[in-house]
């Protein structure tokens, strides 16, 4: 067959055309993975090895638990690390795994790790428990999802790793087998997660900079290779790897909005003072700034809320020297409270059905004002989540409501999901945060729909 | 030990911070008056009065009630316009089974007091989260505007 025939030009053109694609792919792995900047890369500097640094030790326990047993330091950095939040279904046993992760292609089920020899890692070694933990292999060489944050944990020194797995091994096992996860094509093709690991995982131990301090050097360890925040406030792209061309810019998480935590001063945490983030991050409320719910207030249940005031601080210290991105669908905060009168605020031709449910279920609680007279937390004023103009998490707390546990607080606000239709949610969600934020949303009856699907 | 300024007089009771104001009226000092419905401020039932507004008493844990006057259904008396409603409440016979009305009398004196001619918009605002299951809402409603031209 002569070159210049019709169908060898197409067959050469075919050949072109798939390498170029080939290419495409390659050059967007390669963007996406090896070129990609690794979560304290913004920081620049001179990174050291753990054992060439010879300022205090931002790995381990604070100085209180220095001489605490294993198993008490293993548990303190368990809940660094909140391994409860997943490891834990709903009203189940802590750390025996079976809270559903609901995907686009399907269900995903947390793992039992409570020391149970068939159903949970009780048969786990040492090395096994690194390999889960650093690179997201489990015992019996089946790759881990990344919906376990291996790319974060990687960062764990083997010391801290191993005190965390005798903590867990003191607990009484609990026999439950984990759900069969329900991935679809390709997606339950475990192997391939080896090849996403590969591209994504650095699996590389935490180096401090030896140009900051060593409550910053503390603070990127906390943030980064135990409470891993990034997992949900940083975006993620095509491959779902963290994409810290944005770090801490914000993300959609499980039908709940990650905000910006960047030191962005309108969209971000840039104006909040250091005060306001250590009481939100130690409590789960800042005042003028309003109170974690949902998958942040589980965080200050499982995990925060038991950090030392030291360990606070040093998160604080670091996430504050995370440079600030905008996100231009967030406004700044409105800062003042609504007016007193329920005539005035919102424009009297807004739909009338938003307000009628707010007067009957909400103002007892949080006024017309927004300055709750019962419980500084459920005060809306300032708060990001009426300032979203998606009203993501307004809705999301109203379907839910909030069940917040720390033993400070007595934040509940009763789920009005199964009361109210989802015409009613969008006209209340319109209505709160035309009332109490700088940007009214205008959600449908359909949003609501969507974001019920995710509970 | 926490002080209260209950009704005109300092009570102290010997209970946590967080304790809901509603259970120490109710089981330490007495004052049954105040009642329970719901416990999550969705019905009203247990609504007082904290400097003048209306607070519902059993999510408010007295370590946040400072001294700020509190003023309950067996205070309300004294007031002037809370002596209006009460006696509106008679004349008009609005109440039924009566369970919900010390929280429904409580705030319909604090929007008189702030709004002292209401129409049904103010009334609509302030009492929709007051909630009677006998449904007395008609006769709440005309005893609010007896009250305000009495």
């Amino acid at each position: 067959m002569n070159d210049s025939s019709p169908t060898g030009r197409a067959g050469r053109y075919t050949l072109i055309g798939i390498v170029a694609i080939l290419a495409v792919v390659l050059i967007g792995l390669l963007w996406m993975g090896v070129l990609a900047p690794h979560p304290m890369d913004f920081a620049g500097g001179t990174r050291v090895a753990l054992t060439e640094y010879h300022a205090q030790d931002p790995t381990g326990v604070p100085a209180e638990l220095k001489s605490a047993s294993l198993i008490e330091q293993g548990e303190y950095l368990a809940r660094a690390a909140d391994c409860a939040a997943c490891h834990t279904a709903d009203g189940g046993v802590p750390f025996a795994g079976g809270r559903a992760f609901v995907l686009p292609f399907g269900t995903l089920y947390s793992t039992n790790i409570t020391p149970d020899k068939e159903t949970g890692i009780g048969n786990y070694s040492d090395a096994n428990f690194l390999e889960a933990v650093h690179k997201g292999i489990g015992r019996d060489h089946t790759r881990l999802y990344p919906a376990m944050p291996f790319a974060s944990y990687t960062y764990m020194t083997t010391a801290d790793a191993a005190a965390i797995k005798a903590y867990l091994f003191s607990l009484a096992p609990v026999h439950a087998p984990a759900p069969q996860n329900t991935l679809s094509f390709p997606f339950n093709q475990r192997s391939l997660m080896g090849v996403w690991a590969l591209l994504f995982n650095p699996d590389k131990r935490f180096e401090p900079r030896t140009e900051r301090d060593p409550q910053w050097n503390r603070g990127a360890y906390l943030v980064e290779a135990m409470a891993h925040c990034g997992e949900c406030h940083t975006p993620r792209n095509l491959m779902q790897a963290l994409n810290n061309r944005e770090k801490f810019a914000g993300a959609v998480q499980a039908g709940w909005r990650a905000y910006n935590i960047t030191s962005d001063p309108k969209s971000g945490i840039g104006a909040w003072s250091e005060a306001a983030l250590a009481q939100y991050l130690a409590t789960g409320h800042a005042d003028g700034r309003g109170a974690a719910t949902g998958p942040m207030g589980e965080a200050v249940d499982n995990s925060l809320q038991y950090m030392t005031q030291t360990d606070i601080a040093a998160m604080v210290t670091y996430v504050r020297s995370v440079s600030g991105i905008a996100s231009s669908d967030l406004p700044e905060p409105k800062a003042s409270p609504a007016p007193a009168s329920h005539a005035e605020g919102v424009a009297a031709n807004s739909d009338p059905r938003g307000k009628a449910v707010y007067a009957g279920a909400c103002a007892s609680c949080h006024d017309w004002t927004g300055v709750s007279p019962v419980i500084p937390s459920a005060t809306l004023t300032g708060v990001r989540s009426v300032n979203d103009p998606t009203a993501t998490n307004v809705v999301q707390v109203i379907l839910s409501g909030s069940h917040r546990q720390a033993a400070d607080t007595r934040a509940t606000m009763p789920a009005f999901g199964s009361a109210y239709s989802d015409e009613e949610i969008a006209s209340l969600a319109n209505y709160v945060t035309a009332r109490f934020g700088a940007q009214p949303s205008a959600v449908s009856a359909q949003n609501i729909a969507a974001l019920r699907a995710q509970n | 030990m926490v002080s209260l300024q209950i009704n005109g007089e300092v009570r102290t009771v010997d209970a946590p911070p967080d304790m809901p104001l509603l259970w120490v009226l109710r089981d330490i000092l007495g004052l049954t008056g105040t009642k329970f419905g719901c416990g999550i401020a969705q019905c009203g039932a247990c609504t007082v009065h904290v400097n003048g507004a209306p607070v519902r008493s059993c999510l408010l844990p007295i370590g946040s009630v400072g001294d700020r006057a509190v003023t309950t259904i067996e205070g309300i008396g004294a007031s002037a316009v809370g002596a209006r409603v009460q006696k509106a409440w008679l004349d008009l016979e609005v109440v039924q089974c009566g369970y919900c009305q010390s929280g429904q009398i409580m705030s319909a004196t604090a929007l008189l007091n702030s709004t002292a001619h209401p129409e049904d918009s103010d009334i609509d605002a302030a009492m929709a989260g007051n909630i009677c299951r006998c449904g007395t809402y008609v006769r709440i409603r005309a005893a609010i505007k007896h009250a305000a031209q009495t």
